[in-house]
């Protein structure tokens, strides 16, 4: 009971106490010695894991980057996508660099940086399902990882098409799983990770269905949303990355088809 | 305290919410009707003659009751998937609970069986009943008294276990509703708060009416 | 079908993971039983003895605690630790959660085990002259311990089995990380059939266990 009080008390003044103005995270995290990324390692090439269940990928390749620029060691925490920003926000870690997309939504909760990569979105199917573009996907059963920029786009579709169904999964692997049992006939995902998907073979039959005609999907590093120290740190940081030209030796080190891709919009800031 | 509730929009998801409450309970309610019968056959099963049965119940039964409900569902779902047996997300949770709603029943049953002495279907039957008379008649009235609130108890379980459906793509039952709720804005105590008392009450709902259901059945 | 099954890519080192695995999921066990078991024993005597003004609003408590998928609650638990900027582990989140949730269950068995000791039965002990603690702990705890050692096993049993639930939110459990090597070599059946044979050969010694208790002193009431 003891324990229980103890609980309860620690909960109470908690909220009571006033807190004395806190350390900055940027502080935190330097004074810590320790930077605490959340990356999605079902996602390759952008974080998968080796034979010795040791996590790889440029995501992982640009946590430790990030480590290296503020002079401590890199953790990284695996996070399926739908856990990313509660990691965050819980505490757990401290910077999301887990292809997070930069929606106005989430905005409210968690806070961005400038983009540090864009994907372009494709279909992915099964071979002898006749599925050839993105407009064919029509009645068919389809799915995604929950709330990730792609199911959001995928099933505002399905809903207008009126038939066929979307499912929402919890993981990225569980999709591909799902998929390659026939559980669902088409999903949508980065042309990066189709690519790396298909070409691994893991997956029996599986093979691109063409484009899918979304806008393109920038993603950002994530932290606090009122850790403007930390985020301004970012953003530069995004920035020297590409600069220093590190983003395209990266980018030809885990995707290495074509050219990196641009990160900027025309016509507007930021 | 760094953290600004938004209640408003989690109320505005209240009656989304409450329908998934209503496939929660659909599926609970299935899966009890369906767990209950197992459950029979597993029993009858359990003490039959021939060991290829006996094996069969024995090891569902064992099997149900030392393996994780999570754990049952994720193999109906996908370890099925790799055999090439495609049961769909609300399908393969429900057959994940029945599944595991019919291994402790069994437990349950037989032991509301053995609580019913020999001496009494034989009196009975001395009276000039038929077996399945007797079973009728005498045995099945006191056994389901014994078994009744263990029944309610798992009715309840189930209904607590449908919630691991949104680990198998499930999104329209009140777990998955949430979290689709709770992906796109990440607002996640204030949307699973309010799951948390619909949950509450559903299972406030189901014990309250048992009890009345018990106080009409059973008095004397 | 079942080729893979015989040509699979599961390594040794996999294997080593998963029982990595399987040793957080035992020690999340140990200490929701070792709080929720402390706690249930306080709750579960105090629900036995006081007044219904203190045995009424205690007991409706811990229901809340029985009638909320423990999914939610590991949830929201987690969420609200955040918020009032307490800074725990997801591990420790997890224990706490389940040694709450384990209370619950427990103090009714121990309530039930102590009211099971028929009042007859301590009169004649104060009868024969002794105590009040004497009573407590001569008579009515080893027949209260029959009555709900039993109970109790299951009960373990079933939070153990429970703890699958914890990846949820970020513990890398038995489940979750044979959901890890799912991930890599994709053989779903043969990975989470080794998974269910561990959870089997951890849960199903000790529930044996406990039915033979239960079987022996029944014999000998």
């Amino acid at each position: 009971m003891a324990k229980g009080f103890g609980i309860l008390a620690a909960a109470a003044l908690t909220l009571a106490a006033v807190l004395p103005a806190q350390a900055d995270k940027l502080d935190d995290i330097i004074a810590s010695g320790t930077l605490r990324c959340a990356v999605v390692l079902d996602f390759p090439p952008m974080g998968s894991r080796d034979a010795n269940n040791e996590p790889i990928g440029f995501d992982v390749d640009y946590c430790n980057d990030l480590a290296k620029a503020l002079g401590v060691k890199a953790e990284v925490v695996e996070t399926p996508f739908p856990d990313r920003i509660p990691a965050l926000v819980s505490g757990r870690v401290d910077v999301g660099v887990a292809s997070t997309s930069d929606t106005l939504e989430r905005a409210k909760t968690a806070g961005f940086t400038i983009p540090y990569f864009a994907f372009k979105m494709v279909v992915l199917t099964k071979d002898g399902l006749g599925i050839k573009d993105y407009d064919s996907l029509k009645g068919k059963k389809t799915g995604s990882v929950s709330g990730t920029f792609e199911a959001l786009a995928l099933e505002k579709d399905v809903k207008a098409w009126g038939t066929g169904s979307f499912r929402g999964y919890q993981t990225q692997a569980d999709v591909f799983l799902a998929l390659s049992q026939g559980q669902i006939e088409a999903t949508v995902v980065t042309s990066t990770v189709a690519a790396a998907i298909v070409k691994e073979g893991k997956y029996k039959g599986l093979m691109m269905g063409g484009d899918a005609p979304y806008d393109i999907d920038y993603v950002a590093l994530i932290a606090l949303r009122n850790e403007q120290g930390l985020l301004n740190y970012l953003n530069l940081f995004v920035n020297q990355q590409v600069r220093t030209g590190r983003y395209k030796a990266l980018y030809d080190k885990w995707i290495g088809l074509g050219e990196a891709p641009d990160l900027t919009v025309p016509g507007v800031y930021r | 305290m760094n953290y600004t509730f938004h209640w408003l929009p989690a109320f505005r998801a209240l009656p989304e919410m409450l329908w998934g409450a209503l496939v929660t309970l659909e599926i609970a309610v299935l899966s009890m009707v369906l767990g209950v019968l197992f459950a029979v056959l597993l029993a009858v099963g359990a003490s039959s003659q021939y060991r290829i049965f006996r094996a069969a119940a024995v090891s569902w039964v064992e099997l149900a009751r030392n393996t994780p409900a999570l754990f049952q569902i994720y193999m109906a779902y996908f370890g099925l998937g790799s055999l090439g047996i495609h049961l769909d997300s609300f399908v393969a949770l429900l057959a994940g609970i029945t599944f595991n709603n019919a291994g402790y029943l069994a437990e349950t049953f037989r032991g509301g069986l053995r609580a019913v002495p020999q001496t009494q279907v034989r009196a009975a039957r001395s009276l000039g009943m038929g077996q399945i008379q007797a079973f009728r008649l005498v045995v099945m009235p006191q056994m389901f008294r014994i078994v009744f609130y263990p029944l309610t108890n798992q009715m309840v379980w189930a209904i607590l276990m449908t919630s691991l459906g949104v680990i198998v793509g499930l999104n329209n039952d009140l777990t998955g509703v949430t979290q689709e709720y709770n992906v796109r804005s990440f607002r996640t105590f204030e949307y699973f708060a309010l799951a948390a008392v619909i949950y509450y009450l559903l299972a406030k709902f189901v014990t309250v009416s048992a009890r009345l259901m018990a106080w009409r059945l059973f008095r004397y | 079908m079942f080729s893979s099954l015989f040509e699979t890519s599961f390594s040794a080192n996999d294997l080593m993971f998963m029982l990595k695995g399987a040793g957080v999921t035992l020690m999340l066990t140990f200490w929701a039983v070792l709080g929720g078991t402390l706690l249930g024993v306080v709750f579960g005597v105090i629900r036995a003895i006081s007044p219904w003004w203190v045995n009424a609003p205690l007991g409706a408590v811990l229901d809340v605690f029985r009638s909320i998928p423990l999914l939610i609650q590991l949830v929201v638990a987690n969420s609200f630790k955040t918020i009032v900027g307490i800074h725990w582990s997801p591990f420790t989140v997890g224990c706490v959660v389940l040694a709450l949730y384990m209370s619950a269950y427990c103090t009714e068995i121990v309530r039930s085990g102590f009211l099971a000791v028929p009042t007859t039965t301590r009169r004649a002990a104060r009868s024969l002259g002794l105590s009040w603690r004497q009573d407590l702990t001569e008579i009515v705890f080893p027949i209260a311990l029959r009555v709900a050692l039993p109970s109790w096993i299951g009960l373990t049993l079933g939070v153990m089995k429970d703890t699958a639930m914890v990846w949820w939110i970020g513990v890398v459990e038995l489940l979750r990380s044979s959901q890890v090597i799912v991930t890599r070599i994709q053989e779903p059946l043969f990975v989470l059939s080794i998974a269910g044979l561990i959870y089997f050969l951890m849960s199903f010694p000790i529930a044996r266990l406990g039915a033979r208790l239960e079987k022996r002193w029944r014999e000998n009431d």
